[in-house]
């Protein structure tokens, strides 16, 4: 050594990327929010199973995707508001009030923000499916879909594509393209973007958690049996919520 | 010389002009109408038992426990006000954490000391009262089994075997014939179940409940109230004994 | 009133004085402060560190592996600290990272404990879980205050016939595992635990206790061969329905007569 030590860093670096991704697709009587559950640091794959998707009552869901400590204390901290909430009001927030919220919420902490990216998602008062997407310091828009996290880049052109039918042609003479897709297609969908992610991106895999969540108008009020869904609404008479859990690729 | 309509009575920090402080032996007044309480301090541990009066059939049994912990290592049994006790049982909690917080487990003197000094600032000032409520405090400590007792006044004596309440001369003089040296504290909690059945005065109040805890080798130091089997015995034997006796 | 006389009459803010002999006093300064402009230093680094810990859950609850050594830097400073901590009697911590902030968790827990104990006397005990959230707020705390508490810390126990096996670090990231290991154990030792639950997939509660034993004495090994921060002394905390037991500190048994054939090592010098 010469006498002189090598520059340090002065400053203890509070946040870090837990990896993972999460997506949500509105249909136009249904939600699908969905998050795999592969936490990791670097290179490392700290646990296999650490949701990131979260059922916040029988009409929202919310998926939070970022550095994870924040994650889990922004849900709490929602999930605390909402009860909050519903001793006050004796009825659960509707989806446009929630997403309100979360923006005021993740606002607050302009300066020392939440480093995370949520997408919430539910039905709307009107009966309709919705997502809406936010960033780390609350800016938020509604959308019919969005992407969020490590394999973001490799999946919302694949929505573009896919839902929004970007850079195709619909067949001369033929029907236009749809507005809104059918459950069972938003399902293979999702499906598929996470196998995909998986095969392409290290922090992705190990296991998909799906929550489907069915407006009262949807003409199902159940799922296809072969899909496996468990059922984690409350009441017989509100929307319906189900889970749906899928393996991915460990390696 | 009575204290009534002298005006020496109304004021914690006025002294009478032979020189005492009614506001204090009125506390102590209320301390005397309590049940009774005591605790035995043996060579290996110490053994705490109160007579709790019912005041109603409607009261869950095991409710308002007049036998409190401390730290892991020490208890307190009151007798007086329940209301004044657990006040002084919440700042004993709170001289003993502070204690352990710079020192390590507390010692009982440290904060029967503690609690002591707490109580005595209560005779100084004309805006308070003394506390109605006697505290029995023991335990074990580095230097083995400690019992003290804590008056109204503030002060903080040391003790073999200690009572408080109703029935404490009797109790005292029971107390007075224990051989605190050789008794093992299992020994000490088939006394402490006795003396309390003794001293209840059944023609005033019928019903009572007895309560017990215990530190020492079979309670893995910790303050704990005496097992269930140990006591159901203690207070069955307790029993009979009252029923030879008469 | 200046009482230095050396000031009088000088530029004010010359720190050395041209015009003087040294040593000169510093002269007062009388301008506008600014409170942080040295901020405020807080914990910028570990000074005390252990290495990893490890823990893996088995049939009959939860165990864990640590050594004893505390180094300061690359000297092996304290080489007989217990990095596994008993908090109740269904919970043991484990900790990697600065020993002084450890301390200050033990008793801090210690005294909850107590407070819980005491207190509420009402037959209820945190169990590991409870132990777990507390900590992740204890160490989300202290990371948002940019003071945080320089610890990986596993939380192991069984209450109520769970086990439960959490890890927090000192940004608050928490996460629950079927085995965990924190530091350099979490790169190196990791696959050998997944690996031994993993084969198992569907009936992983079957491990025994000496294969846990066994599973956790070959990964300590291997770290001892691989991390230089590591020692070849540790103890084992298993905690069962029946409670907590934490090993007196075992010798690990290793084999260095290959390295004499290594080049540089050993007596060939070419």
């Amino acid at each position: 050594m010469d006498g002189k030590t090598a520059p340090q860093m002065r400053h203890f670096n509070p946040y870090s990327d837990n990896g993972g991704t999460i997506l949500a697709i509105a249909g136009q009587d249904f939600a699908v929010i969905a998050g795999d559950t592969r936490q990791t640091v670097g290179y490392e794959i700290q646990t296999r199973y650490a949701p990131k998707v979260f059922r916040l009552n029988d009409k929202a869901v919310l998926a939070v995707n970022g550095f994870a400590a924040d994650g889990n204390m922004f849900v709490k901290k929602v999930k605390q508001k909402l009860e909050m909430y519903r001793h006050a009001h004796a009825k659960d927030m509707p989806l446009r009030a929630i997403a309100r919220l979360i923006q005021t919420m993740l606002y607050a902490q302009r300066f020392f923000p939440y480093y995370v990216y949520n997408i919430l998602g539910g039905i709307e008062e009107d009966g309709s499916g919705a997502v809406y997407s936010f960033d780390p310091v609350g800016s938020y828009e509604r959308e019919s879909c969005r992407a969020a996290g490590a394999a973001q880049s490799l999946v919302q052109p694949f929505l573009d594509n896919q839902i929004y039918f970007k850079n195709q042609q619909p067949i001369p003479g033929g029907p236009p393209h749809p507005v809104h897709l059918p459950l069972s297609r938003v399902i293979a969908l999702v499906t598929d973007s996470f196998t995909s992610a998986t095969e392409r991106h290290i922090e992705v895999g190990d296991e998909l958690e799906m929550f489907i969540v069915l407006s009262r108008s949807h003409p199902q009020q159940s799922l296809d049996p072969r899909l496996n869904a468990t059922e984690v609404s409350t009441t017989a008479s509100g929307e319906k919520v189900f889970v749906i859990r899928r393996p991915l690729k460990r390696d | 010389m009575s204290s009534i309509a002298t005006g020496y009575d109304l004021s914690a920090s006025t002294y009478s002009p032979d020189g005492r402080v009614f506001q204090v032996e009125y506390a102590n007044k209320a301390v005397e109408n309590s049940g009774t309480a005591i605790a035995i301090r043996v060579k290996d541990g110490v053994v705490f038992a109160v007579e709790k009066v019912v005041t109603s059939k409607l009261l869950v049994p095991g409710a308002n426990r007049r036998i409190q912990i401390i730290d892991r290592h020490i208890g307190m049994a009151m007798a007086g006000f329940l209301a004044d006790g657990r006040h002084l049982a919440a700042r004993a909690r709170d001289e003993a954490s502070n204690l352990r917080e710079l020192y390590g487990p507390p010692t009982i003197r440290s904060v029967a000391d503690r609690l002591g000094l707490y109580a005595q600032a209560y005779t100084l000032y004309s805006s308070v009262r003394p506390f109605g409520c006697s505290a029995i405090i023991g335990g074990y400590d580095k230097d083995g089994p400690a019992l003290y007792c804590v008056e109204p006044s503030g002060v903080s004596y040391g003790y073999n075997g200690a009572a408080a309440g109703k029935g404490r001369t009797l109790a005292k003089n029971e107390l007075e014939k224990l051989k605190f040296s050789e008794l093992s504290t299992r020994e000490a909690v088939y006394e402490a179940a006795r003396i309390i059945h003794l001293v209840h005065d059944d023609a005033k109040e019928k019903d009572f409940e007895l309560e017990m805890s215990w530190i020492g080798q079979e309670s893995n130091f910790r303050f704990v109230p005496v097992p269930d089997d140990l006591f159901k015995d203690a207070d069955q034997k307790a029993r009979d004994a009252l029923e030879n006796f008469d | 009133m200046d009482h230095f006389p050396t000031n009088w009459g000088r530029p004010r803010n010359d720190l050395n004085d041209a015009y003087n002999t040294y040593p000169l006093h510093q002269r007062p300064y009388n301008g506008p402060k600014d409170t942080f402009a040295d901020g405020v230093q807080r914990t910028q680094q570990p000074i005390v560190t252990g290495t990893s810990v490890l823990a893996i859950k088995y049939k009959d609850g939860v165990m864990m592996a640590a050594d004893t050594l505390a180094s300061y830097g690359s000297l092996a400073r304290f080489k007989d600290i217990q990095r596994l901590h008993p908090v109740g009697s269904h919970t043991v911590l484990g900790a990697g990272g600065d020993m002084s902030d450890f301390q200050y968790i033990q008793t801090s827990l210690d005294t909850l404990l107590i407070e819980e104990e005491i207190t509420q006397n009402d037959g209820h005990s945190l169990g590991p879980s409870e132990i777990h959230e507390y900590l992740k707020f204890l160490m989300y705390g202290r990371r948002s205050k940019f003071d945080p508490l320089w610890n990986s810390i596993i939380v192991g126990g069984v209450k109520d016939g769970r086990s439960f096996l959490g890890y927090v670090d000192l940004l608050g990231v928490t996460y629950e595992a079927k085995t965990l290991a924190t530091g350099y154990g979490a790169y190196i030792a990791q696959p050998l635990l997944r690996d031994a639950v993993e084969e198992r997939e569907g009936q992983e509660n079957s491990i025994t206790e000496e294969e846990a034993r066994k599973i956790l004495e070959t990964s300590m090994r291997v770290l001892f061969y691989r991390d230089a921060r590591s020692l070849n002394k540790y103890q084992v905390a298993t905690i069962t329905a029946a409670g907590i037991s934490i090993s007196e500190s075992q010798h690990l048994s290793t084999e260095w007569s290959f390295a004499e054939g290594i080049r540089g090592y050993g007596a060939q010098t070419q």
